[in-house]
């Protein structure tokens, strides 16, 4: 388990530099984790993705399949990839706070 | 430099030994001179020699390099894996077919598992890698496959037996369609955090990940209940959630099922059957789980006749007959009880007392 400084604030990560918790995220998170994701800066086509994986989950309860992601924020797939290198799980969903995919990955 | 991505693997043509090559799509028939080696004559005359090897699967690098190392001085540098994980020499110099078989005796290496034959059986990961298994693979498949070595070596049953190993019900491979399939299973219901559930679990995801519908939300706790009446272990929660732990040092361990073949040959595909529910994890060596094996194996051997899968003998002779033959103990829980079990129980009158 490893630590992320943001500011004053500290926050635990899993091995896989996912939030611990999800409910410790906020804004200045997102910008520190997007950091460890190999994205330089949140531009506003990042926040729009942030933004919708964080409604999509306080609605659902689950992070939305990729062809609704895709169909919902306008991206194609090939656009998250460019937003977010880790692609949509690894790299959107963690930077947006979500829990760490499971299943057969 | 970024690296190249998306490229796909080497065309495998550019791997092909030249007398494949210049063969391909053209050869007459193939025999099989001795166990473990085969002969693939082409319309040309040209004839190629495969001699097979057994592998652990999970090997190190220096296995590799060895292996190469006995490629590169007979083979021309030329091998393949088949897809029950067995290496393949190939020898177009008939001349250089009987050193290649000395010296690969002389370091040990185990040639076999062609024909009517035990080849190698095809496993999971276990408790080297895997996190959801209810019991090993390389451990098991090795005790398993000392016990059968001499099924290996030659061709002396009715037909091919073919095995599979999986250590959860995920069944990663081919249990499910194997002569005899080992899988792991566990026993006692998933054990609930919380605390995790609450931190970072899709519960809507963990709820239909079950196969019974025994997991319900439970929205006042933010967190889920099991009905431990409908749960049957598969584990499945587990693989969705991180915070459902399953497995159980003393109650996880082995089912046994048999009859399953892929081939088309003289019946169709079919699955394989649960005939044991319940053997113990008893490492290193699970002796349980061999001498059930060896049993069912032998009984097989001594009844089927020539060319009949395993599958196709208890067809024949019935499933109540095969388990008089055993002495195995026919429990309910042989029984299937899974949403459309019906078509599986007996709706005749044709049977033997």
């Amino acid at each position: 388990m490893s630590q992320l400084a943001v500011g004053s604030l500290t926050v635990e990560l899993d091995e896989d530099g996912f939030l611990e918790d999800h409910a410790a995220w906020n804004e200045d998170v997102a910008k520190a984790l997007a950091s460890t994701e190999e994205v330089e800066e949140l531009t506003e086509e990042h926040w729009k993705l942030i933004n919708y994986l964080r409604d999509y989950y306080a609605q659902y309860g689950v992070a939305p399949m990729v062809r609704k992601m895709c169909k919902d924020t306008g991206f194609d797939q090939k656009k998250i990839y460019v937003l977010f290198p880790g692609g949509p799980g690894k790299g959107a969903c963690k930077v947006a706070g979500l829990p760490k995919p499971t299943g057969c990955v | 430099m970024a690296a190249k991505l998306d490229q796909g693997p080497p065309n495998y043509k550019e791997m092909l030994p030249p007398v494949i090559l210049e063969n391909y799509g053209k050869w007459k028939y193939h025999e099989i001179p001795r166990p473990g080696v085969l002969k693939h004559v082409s319309e040309s005359g040209a004839a190629l020699y495969s001699v097979r090897v057994a592998s652990p699967r999970l090997v190190s690098i220096d296995f590799v390099r060895d292996v190469c190392t006995l490629a590169d001085e007979y083979c021309d540098g030329f091998l393949r894996f088949t897809t029950r994980n067995n290496i393949e020499f190939f020898v177009s110099d008939e001349a250089k077919l009987n050193p290649l078989l000395d010296v690969l005796a002389a370091q040990g290496y185990a040639v076999g598992g062609t024909g009517a034959s035990i080849s190698n059986i095809i496993h999971t990961q276990g408790w080297v890698h895997c996190h959801t298994p209810a019991t090993d693979a390389s451990g098991v498949v090795k005790a398993v496959m000392d016990d059968l070595y001499e099924y290996f070596e030659e061709m002396k049953l009715p037909a091919k037996l073919k095995m599979g190993l999986a250590c959860c019900l995920n069944m990663c491979g081919s249990t499910h369609c194997s002569d005899i399939g080992i899988v792991g299973v566990h026993r006692t219901p998933p054990r609930i955090d919380h605390d995790k559930i609450r931190k970072g679990t899709e519960i809507p995801s963990l709820v239909a990940s079950c196969p019974t519908g025994a997991i319900r939300p439970d929205p006042k706790n933010k967190s889920v209940v099991v009905n431990n009446d409908k749960c049957m272990y598969c584990g499945n929660c587990y693989t969705m959630s991180p915070a459902m732990e399953i497995y159980d040092a003393k109650n996880d361990g082995i089912a046994i099922l048999i009859g399953g073949k892929v081939s088309n040959a003289r019946s169709a595909p079919s699955f394989s059957r649960m005939v044991i529910p319940f053997l113990p994890n008893n490492a290193p060596r699970w002796p349980e789980v061999t001498e059930a094996i060896r049993a069912i194996l032998e009984l097989w051997i001594a009844n089927a006749n020539k060319g009949e899968r395993l599958g196709e003998w208890v067809e024949r002779i019935g499933w109540e007959r095969f388990f008089s033959l055993s002495g195995l103990p026919f429990s309910n829980m042989l029984i299937d009880d899974y949403i459309f079990a019906r078509e599986t129980f007996r709706t005749g009158a044709a049977f033997k007392y």
